[in-house]
């Protein structure tokens, strides 16, 4: 058998099969994709390819022998890369989705009236009596919540403090907020600039709400916190950021009992302790909002060098948990694979 | 095949499925600057209707930030509908591509992964070419939030049906990473809570020092070390229970008890163990054979000289002089007799032993002695036996004959594993409880030590004003100002140092150079924070930072632009930097009530710095 034949006789084996061969002759056999392992186990078996081909002769008649299915056919055709992937494992039942199906559906929405969705009634509902996280996945619609409870503590006469992580998000905040309330119901303050500090809704960065809430401890109160019915934390899976993360437990630890907490994050993974964290530190009970559904569905596509697009999983969503991929973007991507790697191996 | 799509033909494939407008994450503010250019020499081109709507909406905003009418990119955007968006650009910048981007007046946005915290910023379609992230100093792997961060990005609420998240291969990709990125849970979050001198000190201004350690038993850290050390406790409770058949026999704590009597019998053991074998006769002459002693041997008689150790076999030797002056060595067994009769030796610590004199006087002695002498009597001790260690071990513990001797010695090896578990446990929990409390008392501790706290950690005079300093690197810059540094000091020099105190980036820069005011001040900056730091680590302390503050706060006429050229930093960087630095200069000014002079320069200093561009945002 030439080097060419025999490569190709490899390429079409399951990968296990080429697992077994590489067992005493390649370390490390298991860390290495079937490319790559075939490009190893002809390099290490240069100098003695009848032992490397006696062996792959005694495991293919073993595998012929236990599964019924003949592989007669693939072994005498050249390697194709669609059989390849085919031949591994049985199909599952329901098709993989075609890129049609993928892409279909692109499009604007029909301009609807604005209907608030359930989680976001349940959090108000809930803010009128206690503490409330919400952890919900980018773009659901948490600024609604956090522009709705704004506008009812403003109409019960109460103080709002809305703080983010960034400077520049507090500005965005300032301008989006100024626009819905009117300039003068909102106030800003960071660190070198105040504007308008007795506006009913304040917008900061949490460290300036931090500094506030030390220096009303110390006596010098200079912003309303008497008045203070509702604290919204913005990003608060900043949390859990190395250098400024302290600086939201202090807030939460000095926020005022009166004042609610509103918080309002991405999707992480143990709001319920954040939760249980605010309920064992706070007056009331806190609740929890958390979903993983997207407002706008999300779909995973694979983007090949050469511009063909194919779905990223067999499914058009994108599937929670174990993830199995297209086939066609896993051919295309050990293609790609194949393609980069050979200038280095050779 | 190229290693990676190019960007121009990425936006034709994503245009031609309709997947516009997009966000590419690149890995770098580079490789986002060089996707657009790519675009500029491919000479592409909007359509004529497009373009106006791009220039008139850039106009506008240029209303609101001039600096966006004059950015050098505004003919580019406007040719090729395509912009990047990193943190190298101004903050005007970057709100005038979102607003672009947020009107669909864009195609694509070529970003880097800072863009995906906080900003508000979607599109039809995010492009993932990378899984990995530049961190501090090297690479690591996208976490699941991070992946569903960037491709939480596509899709607009309202202005799409669905959104895309569509990977590209790179080199610098693992479709692992990625694929289980885009399925996976988002991981859990850990507090980071720590304790820093401002916290200390303002917790203690407001709060007696009794409370403290209730308010920091409210912090999330504490919660979940309260966590952990639950999980510790019920942990221990199964330990408990394991330990109830070892509970206590004959003696209350056998455990203990059979442990120094294992202990004590190996003692034994190991000491009768090495012990010479000595026959007790010999081992209780050896005390009467001291130099002077006139010994019997078994020929002749003799006077010892010395008694040693021999070298190898440490046997008891000695050293005799016989008939004729003949000093010679023999071991103590040799020695028959030992008569009652000493002679006056005058040592000597070499041969022959004693000084000359002594050995003719020796013997002379020892031919004038009589044929018979008075014989010694003595005492030989019978050898202490193993029985009298069984003995001695009988009399300290009770266990050699004790009943539950045998259960002891079957379970002992268990329940003090078991004993050792319920301690190691115990000491964990104990740990986990008073940790942040030990924090801050350790904290406390250096902030009696420079005092600002007294020794009942009451705030001192200087700890009243230098709790308003609340930013990174706070000792250090209350130190500073405790020893005059900044009296009399310029404004320009005031901003610069404060601006390299607060740079903690270690992107490179070129270097303008400093005035020599500045490096004095400089140079006393560095040797404080080199002093103290044992108690915070120093910071950078960059030297082309502060001389680019000080040029910009010195001189009134110079423009952004001419900023910008004499450095390399990027201009997001360079504004990032003077935002930064004015509020640490703004902090310095809440100190007007005890430091009027620093507060006024403060003063000085920030309302020169804030012009131009830094102006623009509130």
């Amino acid at each position: 058998m030439t080097t060419d034949e025999l490569e190709k006789l490899l390429a079409v084996q399951p990968v296990s099969l080429l697992h077994q061969l590489g067992r005493g002759r390649i370390p490390r056999h298991f860390r290495l994709g079937k490319r790559r392992l075939i490009e190893a186990l002809l390099r290490s078996t240069a100098t003695n390819r009848a032992g490397l081909e006696s062996d792959l002769l005694a495991l293919m008649k073993d595998g012929d022998q236990q599964q019924i299915r003949p592989q007669a056919q693939p072994r005498t055709e050249p390697a194709s890369p669609r059989r390849q992937s085919v031949s591994g494992k049985p199909e599952p039942a329901e098709p993989a989705t075609d890129l049609k199906a993928f892409l279909e559906g692109i499009g604007v929405p029909e301009p609807s009236p604005f209907v608030p969705d359930p989680w976001q009634e349940e959090a108000l509902a809930h803010l009128a009596e206690t503490d409330v996280i919400v952890s919900v996945p980018t773009g659901s619609g948490k600024t609604y919540v956090a522009v709705e409870a704004t506008r009812r503590a403003i109409d019960a006469e109460r103080t709002v403090i809305y703080t983010s992580p960034l400077k520049a998000l507090s500005n965005t905040k300032f301008t989006e907020f100024s626009k819905l309330f009117g300039a003068d119901r909102v106030g800003i303050l960071t660190g070198d600039r105040r504007d308008n500090t007795h506006a009913p809704l304040l917008i900061m960065t949490t460290e300036i709400l931090r500094n506030l809430l030390y220096d009303a401890a110390g006596g010098e109160i200079d912003v309303r916190l008497d008045t203070l019915g509702l604290v919204i934390m913005d990003e608060s899976q900043y949390l859990a950021d190395p250098e400024r993360g302290v600086v939201w437990e202090e807030t939460i630890i000095f926020c005022p009992t009166q004042a609610r907490l509103l918080l309002l994050s991405a999707s992480i993974g143990n709001p319920q302790d954040i939760a249980a964290w605010l309920t064992s530190i706070r007056p009331t009970p806190c609740h929890l909002v958390r979903h993983n559904r997207r407002t706008v569905p999300l779909r995973a596509g694979y983007l090949h060098p050469s511009g063909k697009l194919a779905p990223l999983f067999r499914s058009v969503g994108i599937p929670h948990g174990h993830a199995s991929l297209h086939q066609e973007s896993k051919r295309l991507f050990s293609q790609y694979e194949a393609e980069t790697l050979q200038p280095r191996s050779r | 095949m190229p290693p990676s799509i190019h960007p121009v033909d990425l936006i034709a494939a994503l245009r031609q499925h309709n997947l516009t407008p997009a966000i590419v994450f690149l890995t770098s503010r580079r490789a986002c600057d060089d996707a657009m250019q790519a675009f500029e020499r491919d000479q592409v081109a909007l359509p004529p209707a497009r373009r106006r709507n791009i220039a008139a909406t850039l106009q506008e905003l240029a209303t609101q930030y001039p600096s966006i009418a004059e950015h050098p990119l505004v003919p580019i955007v406007e040719r090729i509908g395509v912009a990047a968006h990193h943190a190298g650009h101004l903050p005007s910048w970057k709100i005038a591509i979102e607003e672009l981007m947020r009107q669909g007046l864009l195609d694509a946005v070529f970003a880097t992964t800072t863009l995906a915290a906080g900003v508000d910023f979607p599109a039809r379609t995010v492009v993932i070419t990378q899984s990995s992230v530049r961190k501090t100093r090297d690479f690591t792997d996208l976490t699941n939030s991070e992946v569903q961060q960037l491709a939480g990005r596509a899709g607009r609420r309202g202005k799409d049906l669905v959104g895309f998240a569509v990977v590209t291969p790179s080199p610098y990709i693992d479709l692992g990473v990625i694929t289980k990125g885009l399925t996976g849970q988002p991981e859990p979050i850990d507090s980071q809570f720590s304790i820093s001198y401002s916290m200390a000190l303002n917790l203690l201004k407001a709060h007696p020092l009794g409370q403290i350690q209730s308010i920091l038993a409210r912090s999330f850290a504490q919660f979940q070390l309260n966590r952990r050390a639950e999980t510790l406790e019920s942990k221990l409770d199964t330990l408990h229970v394991q330990m109830e058949p070892y509970g206590p026999r004959v003696c209350t704590d056998w455990i203990t008890q059979w442990q120094s009597f294992e202990q004590a019998r190996k003692r034994k053991s190991q000491r009768v163990h090495p012990k010479r074998q000595e026959p007790p006769e010999l081992t209780s002459r050896l005390h009467f054979l001291t130099p002077g002693r006139v010994v019997g041997l078994t020929r002749g008689r003799g006077i010892v000289l010395r008694q040693y150790r021999s070298r190898g076999q440490k046997s008891p030797m000695v050293t005799v002089v016989r008939e004729a002056g003949a000093v010679t060595e023999c071991p103590a067994s040799t020695v028959t007799q030992v008569f009652d009769r000493m002679f006056d030796v005058q040592e000597a610590p070499a041969y022959p032993w004693c000084a000359p004199h002594s050995l003719d006087e020796l013997t002379g002695h020892l031919s004038e002695l009589p044929v018979r002498l008075p014989v010694l009597p003595i005492l030989v001790q019978p050898e202490p036996e193993e029985r009298e260690v069984a003995l001695t071990l009988t009399d300290d513990f009770p266990c050699p004959t004790c009943s539950s001797r045998p259960a002891c010695q079957k379970d002992h090896a268990t329940a003090l594993k078991l004993r050792q578990d319920v301690q190691r446990h115990q000491k964990m929990i104990h740990a986990l409880r008073t940790g942040l409390w030990h924090r801050f008392q350790s904290r406390t501790d250096v902030l009696q030590q420079f005092g600002y706290l007294t020794p009942t950690c009451q705030l001192t005079a200087d700890g009243e004003w230098a709790r308003l300093i609340r930013m990174d690197h706070s000792l250090l810059i209350t130190e500073l100002i405790r020893a005059e540094a900044f009296t009399g000091v310029e404004p320009h020099v005031l901003a610069a140092i404060m601006s390299s105190i607060s740079h903690d980036n270690d992107r490179p820069g070129s270097f303008p150079r400093m005035s020599p005011g500045l490096s004095t001040v400089m140079w006393q900056v560095r040797r404080l924070a080199e002093s103290l730091a044992p108690h915070e680590d120093p910071p950078l302390l960059r030297a082309d930072v502060a001389a680019l503050t000080e040029r910009w706060v010195s001189d009134p006429n110079l423009t952004w632009l001419g900023l910008c050229r004499t450095t390399t930093m990027a201009e997001g960087d360079i504004y990032r930097l003077l935002a930064r630095t004015l509020e640490y200069l703004s902090q310095l000014h809440t100190l007007k009530g005890t430091h009027r002079g620093l507060a006024d320069t403060a003063d000085k200093a920030i309302k020169n710095l804030r012009r131009g561009v830094l102006e623009e945002l509130p």
